[in-house]
């Protein structure tokens, strides 16, 4: 998947207009990014990644571009990290 | 002197073996999702009291290990695809041609995806009633062919405590856990002539890959308030094997279309 089509979804999931979200943006500025939104995104990326995340991978993510990161090459994006395998579980 | 003696009232003489009235000694009981969590318990729990089972799920080497902790011998592993569900019937008529007629049968294969409403797709809710609730009519539809069922069967269903309380993100989880007691009730009328009693348990949180990992999704102050809503903890999968049990039993001979809450008293708020 592209940035710009996970960025497309992230705006769905804040109830955002599309295009809204560009990736620098602080996590906590969005109304949307709530308990209930934490546990949207972790369904979100079940859904679209088959990836199981758990809240703790989140936590330490305070930016767009932090959630863009822990997916890593999945979404198109080298991560500085490296794989996100190691962080999170894959089905 | 006893006071029945005295009386002239003859002693009534004591029985030297042990009621069990959960004694399933003879009786054949199909289980789905029988390669994990309650599926697997409830498989071990009726082997216990005497039953033959007949091991549903999709993956053979977990069935297998399944089978490896039954008591008794007699049991089969029957892997099956249940989201085929129109060919559910002609498949429990093999199962019975082969194991003879089923006393009972135990739905307790389910999927849970936790998924707000903001994000809930149709295929995943198409997924979740496919199994939790179209399975369940398809097991119904089949058990109570003629030839399948032995007189005096008894189905038990999954419903769970999801579909009685509002918990935010399982809309799709709880409308087919909601439709699971509907369904139990109508078939407990419209197989009534039939000498088939049906009935369901809901469970609250069970300790079991599919609790554990829905916890997983929680954050830890949300996990926590969940746990604290189960007034005496957590479930394990055996506080769930012994209501099933009960109901696949002669002690629900007088019980039908019932749903038994096995909650920890998360439904006593």
């Amino acid at each position: 998947m592209e940035k710009n089509e996970f960025l497309l979804l992230l705006d769905e999931l804040l109830e955002l207009e599309p295009g809204t979200v560009k990736g620098s943006e602080s996590l906590d500025s969005f109304s949307g990014w709530n308990s209930l939104g934490i546990i949207s995104f972790i369904a979100l990326v079940d859904e679209h990644f088959g990836i199981n995340l758990q809240p703790r991978h989140i936590a330490g993510c305070s930016t767009v571009e932090d959630l863009v990161e822990l997916l890593g090459n999945r979404i198109g994006v080298k991560s500085r990290t490296g794989s996100v395998s190691g962080s999170v579980d894959v089905r | 002197m006893s006071d029945s003696l005295a009386s002239g009232v003859p002693c009534e003489v004591a029985s030297t073996t042990m009621l069990n009235p959960m004694d399933l000694t003879g009786q054949t009981v199909l289980v789905t999702g029988a390669s994990s969590g309650i599926g697997r318990e409830t498989a071990r729990l009726i082997s216990r009291l005497g039953a033959r089972t007949v091991l549903v799920g999709r993956d053979e080497e977990r069935l297998a290990e399944t089978m490896r902790s039954l008591d008794g011998d007699g049991h089969k592993a029957a892997p099956f695809d249940l989201s085929l569900t129109d060919d559910i019937p002609s498949w429990l008529k093999t199962i019975s041609a082969s194991s003879g007629p089923l006393h009972g049968l135990v739905h307790s294969a389910g999927i849970h995806k936790l998924r707000p409403l903001r994000i809930l797709s149709s295929q995943t809710l198409e997924d979740v009633m496919r199994i939790n609730v179209g399975a369940a009519i398809g097991l119904a539809k089949g058990f109570s062919q003629k030839g399948v069922c032995a007189p005096g069967g008894s189905i038990v269903f999954l419903s769970s405590v999801a579909g009685l309380r509002g918990q935010a993100g399982t809309a799709a989880y709880a409308a087919s856990k909601g439709a699971i007691v509907s369904l139990t009730r109508v078939l407990a009328v419209e197989l009534a002539a039939a000498h088939i009693r049906v009935n369901c348990v809901a469970p609250g949180v069970v300790t079991t890959e599919m609790g554990l990992g829905l916890l997983g999704m929680l954050t830890t102050e949300q996990g926590a308030a969940l746990e604290a809503m189960h007034l005496l903890g957590l479930g394990t999968p055996r506080d769930v094997s012994y209501a099933i049990a009960f109901l696949l039993a002669e002690t629900a001979r007088w019980i039908t279309g019932t749903v038994l809450i096995v909650d920890g008293g998360y439904t006593a708020h």
